[in-house]
Order: C-alpha cells, then structure tokens, then sequence
C-alpha cells in the first residue's frame, strides 16, 4: 500500500496526530539486541536494574521469551546513547529517580527491593497516569515529552517484538510469503497469530 | 567519433533515465549514461534480505543519522535503518529554503526508481485539457491521444498490475493481474459506489503478478513489501532491475557513474549543445563529452540545476531560458490529509501476506457536473488492515495479557489519504545560489513555493469528504487530518521547465526538445505543464520513450 497512507495509519494507531516522528516512534522494524554481556553506557547498574526489571514486568516471560530473554535492557541503553537526545536522557533519568523514590516513600524500600507484586503495582501506577495525561495533553509526537514509564514500554514493545523470539514465538513472521490473500478464516492466516510484520506499515 | 564522443548522452539513470537509455541503445545509438552518484547494479540492496531483528536500532535513525539527513526526516520514514542508505547526504548536498521545501532525493545508479511509491496512473484527457480549459498557465502542447500509445508501450514493458474499471478520468492500460482487495476494503467499496457513486478499485501498481516474457531477469512479487530497500527478485519495475539491462544488453550503452553533469556546453554553431562538463564525483576530475543529442533525465531539481547553470552570450538566464520560465511553476501533490476510522465486524478475517498496494479512489471533484469552490481535485489511496503492538502503547494491558493482546489480531482500521493537484504558479520557483557551494564548489538551488488558496480549499474537501465516506460506511471514531507540510514532501515535484506551444512562455516543445536548442531534450518531471493528481511517474516514462523516439527520427531525418 501507498507509503503515505500507511504513515497516517500507523501515526493513528499510535493515538496521536501525524507528525514523522510519531512514525519513527513506531516504525516497525527490527531491533536488535545488543551483544551479551556488553557494558550499558548511559545507565547505571543500579539504574539498569530497575529499568530490567519493569521491562520484565511489561513482558514477562511465559512459555515464550520476555523482555530480558531477547535483550530490552540494553536494547534501551543504547537508544538512549544513538537514537535520543540530550533532552530526552535527561527526562528520562530524572524520571527514573523520580519512580524510584515513589518506591522509597510508599514502601520505605527501592524499587528493586520490593516484593514482585508491589513493583508490579508500583508499575501500574506509573503506567495508568501517563496515559490519562498523554491523553490529556493530546500532543503532537514531537512534543510529547513521554514520561519515564511510557518511554519504558515503548522501547521495550520495540525492542521485543522487533526481535526474533518476539516476532517468531509471539507473533508469527514469514520472510518471503510468495502469495497474497486478502481475505481468509483467521485460523488459516498461519498460525492465527498477529503478523509481525503488517502490510502497510514497512516500505 | 573521439574517445569523450557518443551519439547521445542521457543525463541520469532514475525512472526516466533509465527510459531514455533503453529506447535510445535499442535504436542503434551508441549512448553515454551519466549519473552523479555510485553505482547500483540489479541486487546491489543491502538490506533487502534482513531479518526485523537483523537492523539496528528498531530501525530508527540515529541522532548521528539524522543529522545528515533532516529534510529526508520529514518524510518520517526514508530513514529508516532499512532505506537510509537511498536518500543523499545533506551536509555534502546543500541547498536554500526560503520556503520550507522538501527535497527528498537519491543519488546512485537507478535513483528514486529504487524508492518510489509504484503506483502507475495515466492521465486523462481532462488532465491535458485543464489549463487551457481554465484559462491558467499555459497549455499542455500534447494530449491524451500523443501518449495513449506511449502508455500502453511503456506498461507493456514495465508491468503494471491493475483491473479495467473503464473510467475516462482515469483511462485503463495494458494490465497485469489486479492484486486483490481484502473484506474490509469491498465493504467500504460498496458504500463509496452505492451512496457516492465514486470509484473505490485496487492500486495500479509497477509489480509483477505474473512473469514478463521479455525480462526473464525479473521474478513475480512475493508480497514481502519491503520494497523501498530494492526488490532482490525484480518483482517491482526500477531502472535497476528493468530499463538499465534492457539498454545494457544492446552493447550500446556506457554507463558512468559518479558523473556529475554541471554544465551544458553550448558551442553557438548552429544552436545546437554539443556536450556536457563532468565533475567526478570522487576524484574532482573534469571531463567533456560530446554527442548528437542530449537527453536532461537528472530529476526535476537536477535537471533544473545544469539547465541555469549553463550560462552563455546565447543562454546568459540560463539554457534555453528566452521565456524567463525556467526554474518557475514548481509543483508537487500535497497530501498528508485524509481520514482514520476503526472497523467493528470481521474478527474471524485476517490476510495472509503483505499486499505493496492499496486502494484507490479516483478523481471525482470538478468531475462531469461537480463543481467546487477551486480548481482541480484530487484522488486517495488507503488500505484497511488489523491493529499490532504499536497500538498498544495506550492500552492497559501489561504482562501477560500483553503479551496475549499482542498476539491476537487487532480490530480493523482504514484510512485513506488524498493526493492534490497543485496549479503551476509563476511565483513558485527554484533559483541558483551563487553565493553558497556544496562539496563539489557547485552553486546550490534556492526554492520559494508555497500552497495557495486553491490548495487549501481543496484541503477541506479532501479532510471533510474522507470522514464523511468512513461515517458513511457505519465505521466508528472516524478521525480526519491534515498536516502541515513543504512543497516537496509528495516527492512528486514537476516543473520548473514546462513544455508549451509558445516558445516565449514556456521551455520545452511538445518533443520535449528545448525550444531554442532542438538537441536538448528534457522528459523528467522538470517538463510539466500541470500535476494532475496522479502519480506522475508512468507518465514521465511515457514522455521519455516518446521523446526518445523522436530524437532517433529526428537524427535519421538529420534535422539534429
């Protein structure tokens, strides 16, 4: 399909106006882990620790891979060294103080050492609220200014589903699929999954 | 002939580049092939086999990335990890914008033909009519009937999938097997004929649904629809894959890449261009060449480019300007309006496969007995599809019923976004910058062009028509938009160089030969008139393998 068109769709699904970056935001394609083992170079440990560990509670594993599995960790530490900006590190690094302290106070413990379901509510939380005020502000994508925990998860939905065991075990992803059919049963649309790579969206 | 002589030059190997070498070198005319950036041969796609995992970043560009290339950003997609690499350095490739413009462009053997959109239209009578009809501008020395051969010979060639819908603002071609529309498209079909009575059909796309006799080379599509990185089966038409082997297999072409032409070298001998002035790209090397003819396929800005920097007593406002037109009437389609609607029903569908297509529903305003309050129309292209993750990042689910919300195909949506003629304003215009260089120590082009009021009313028609068809259709939280945009981000620019009947009004003849210098011809987008609303590519092809066939007639006759 036209490339445009399909601009405004994926800007839509996004919940916001068009704008380019609102597409880069979720351009689909291809993550990358990072290489096991590799340094972070803009997270701390202790910071990385906490981001881990709400990427794995976003997408845990199951019978299937999650976040930490393919990567999402350092997959966010290196977007926040390549891809942001200055801007948006910062935002993003005082958030995560931010969210930590939330912790301190509620619980009078950091983050990483609560019990699973409070950090599981402590995620919630955040979550719930940053999207009652993105949908509040209904800014465009380039001035969204996305909070820590919405930051999180988008990198980390990228992150996963761009990557092998998100596209393949989760989703369903065929390289070359030599044939087009428009319209068949879902269960007959391989597997019945969702396609880890629309129509449309790649170019 | 010397060793820097040929019997033509053709100036660019992108979409109509690449025509003008096929017809040219398949007429017996040993001909030199000039493009300004590195060589492509058919398969030379680097990313055109990677995995989503296999790209870095999500795909997302760089800070690093972006600051070479933030015009093309505003595309929001060409830089993509998977495409960055087609689309030029804007550090090394500088030029002005007294106007916000957008210019998108890709230097390498085969051009934006690697990149372009597919989608094949021909224009209509209407459409060649229109600025005589009202009375703008100047008018299209041509009509329907000069190209309808042309047409039908460069469909024949390239391969165009499409259905015969019978509609005179959109006459039918020589098509390949039409792709298919699926259930949420046929539905919204039956609404916009039944209430509207408008057209709703398949796109008209530049892919191979079933094999070409004649380019054994190219394989049918296999509904990857990773297109914009180079199609490593041929399946959609590019110079790479298409016209470049054509011209190759004839022996009669050299092709030179990294070739900067800057310059046409007018000798004053019986007002004719006897060759262009080369800049190697790599080594800053200067080269002459001569030839019989010379064919200007450099892209509508690139074309543009050599004509006013080839200044002579002759020429002293630029190659072939006695009209003072050439660098006016830029045009280009502005889109990035439309509408969005979410499609309760069909949960048990789903596809199979990804369709580089959409549909596409014709030109209607101004059509027959409709009459707006401005001139013109425009056409759509949508698709209907099935949410995925990205419409996630707003809902509340997390961790395992993510990871299952993910996994179940979301609801449907549609969206259709419009594609605007813009009318061939004077005022919009590209200019030389003498004052500033690029890498090269070559001036750099300033524009100024901007939307006018005929542009922006039809706007709110192409917003307010969209949303009324979706809620029409019983469709849900139908939402329309408009963006504000350059002229430029249609990548649909045309002008600058019109053809016309008067030579004091325009550039171009109705060959698309220089008015003032029969052997010059120029047949990419820098030669139109009007811009129509449909994409214009198929029709610079048309008019290159036309115009092609002149210059050899021309050159037998000896009238060159």
């Amino acid at each position: 399909m036209d490339r445009r068109e399909a601009l405004k769709r994926v800007a839509w699904l996004m919940g916001g106006t068009v704008c380019a970056s609102a597409v880069l935001a979720i351009e689909k394609g291809y993550s990358v882990t990072t290489s096991a083992g590799s340094k972070p170079s803009i997270l701390s440990a202790a910071q990385m620790a906490i981001v881990s560990t709400m990427a794995e509670i976003m997408i845990p594993r199951t019978d299937t891979p999650g976040a930490i599995d393919v990567g999402v960790p350092g997959f966010i530490d290196l977007m926040l060294k390549d891809v942001y900006t200055q801007k948006d590190r910062d935002r993003y690094l005082s958030g995560l103080a931010e969210f930590d302290a939330a912790a301190q106070s509620e619980h009078g413990k950091k983050f990483v050492a609560l019990e699973p379901t409070q950090q599981a509510a402590l995620v919630r939380k955040f979550h719930d609220a940053a999207i009652v005020e993105e949908h509040r502000l209904n800014r465009p994508h380039a001035r969204l200014q996305r909070s820590f925990v919405l930051m999180t998860k988008e990198l980390t939905l990228l992150g996963f589903f761009t990557s092998q065991a998100g596209a393949t075990q989760v989703l369903q992803y065929v390289a070359v699929p030599g044939s087009y059919h428009a319209c068949v049963p879902v269960r007959q649309a391989g597997n019945g999954r969702t396609w880890a790579v629309q129509p449309g969206i790649q170019f | 002939m010397g060793s820097n002589s040929y019997d033509a030059i053709v100036v660019g190997t992108g979409i109509s580049g690449g025509w003008a070498a096929k017809e040219l070198t398949e007429h017996g005319l040993k001909t030199l092939v000039l493009d300004r950036g590195r060589m492509v041969k058919h398969g030379d796609y680097p990313t055109a086999l990677l995995n989503p995992w296999e790209l870095p970043y999500g795909g997302r560009p760089t800070l690093e990335d972006l600051r070479h290339q933030p015009v093309a950003a505003r595309t929001g997609y060409v830089t993509s990890q998977a495409s960055k690499h087609w689309f030029v350095d804007e550090l090394d490739n500088p030029y002005v914008e007294k106007q916000r413009f957008d210019w998108i462009r890709g230097y390498h053997v085969g051009g934006r033909s690697i990149t372009w959109g597919r989608q094949s239209y021909r224009w209509s009578q209407m459409d060649f009519e229109g600025n005589a009809r009202d009375g703008i501008a100047v008018d299209w020395p041509i009509r329907y009937n000069d190209l309808a051969p042309w047409y039908d010979h460069v469909e024949s060639f390239i391969g165009v999938s499409g259905s015969a819908e019978n509609l005179s603002q959109l006459p039918d071609g020589k098509f390949l097997p039409p792709m298919e529309l699926n259930c949420v498209e046929k539905e919204f079909k039956r609404t916009v004929a039944g209430k509207f009575e408008r057209a709703l059909i398949i796109g008209r796309a530049a892919h191979l649904t079933a094999p070409l006799a004649h380019s054994p080379q190219r394989g049918t599509c296999q509904f990857r629809n990773l297109c914009i990185r180079g199609c490593p089966f041929g399946a959609y038409f590019s110079s790479n894959s298409s016209t470049l082997p054509a011209a190759e297999k004839t022996g009669n072409m050299t092709l030179r890449p990294n070739a900067i032409v800057y310059e046409l070298i007018y000798d004053g001998k019986g007002n004719r261009a006897s060759g262009v002035r080369v800049l190697d790209a790599e080594t800053g090397e200067q080269t002459e060449y001569f030839a019989r003819v010379i064919f200007l396929c450099a892209s509508t800005f690139g074309s543009a480019f050599i004509l006013l920097n080839s200044i002579s007593n002759r020429f002293p406002a630029g190659f072939g300007n006695d009209s003072g037109e050439l660098g006016c009437n830029l045009m280009d389609h502005h889109l990035e309006v439309g509408a969005s609607a979410i499609v309760d029903g069909f949960e048990d569908h789903y596809y199979s496969g990804r369709r580089p297509n959409g549909f596409y529903i014709p030109r209607y305003r101004n059509v027959g007995k409709d009459k707006r309050d401005y001139l013109r129309g425009f056409g759509y292209q949508g698709s209907a599809g099935r949410a995925d993750w990205p419409s996630l990042m707003h809902d509340a689910a997390l961790g395992v019923e993510l990871k299952q919300k993910a996994a179940k195909p979301g609801p449907w949506h549609i969206s259709l976004g419009g594609f605007g003629e813009i009318l061939p304003y004077h005022e919009n215009r590209v200019t030389l910058d003498r004052t500033r260089k690029d890498k090269f120590g070559l001036p750099v082009l300033a524009f100024d062009a901007g939307l006018k009021q005929n542009e922006r009313l039809m706007r709110k028609d192409m917003a307010n028509d969209a949303a009324e068809m979706l809620t029409a259709a019983g469709f849900r939280d139908v939402r329309s938009f408009d963006s504000v945009i350059g002229v430029g981000l249609g990548i649909h620019e045309m002008g600058a160089a019109r053809m016309g009947r008067d030579p004091k009004t325009s550039v171009l003849n109705a060959w698309n030969q220089v008015h003032a210098c029969k052997n010059v011809y120029v047949t990419d987008g820098a030669c139109m008139t009007s811009s129509a609303c449909q994409n214009p590519s198929l029709t610079y092809m048309a008019l290159t393998a036309r115009a092609a066939n002149h210059a050899v007639e021309e050159l037998k006759q000896m009238n060159l």
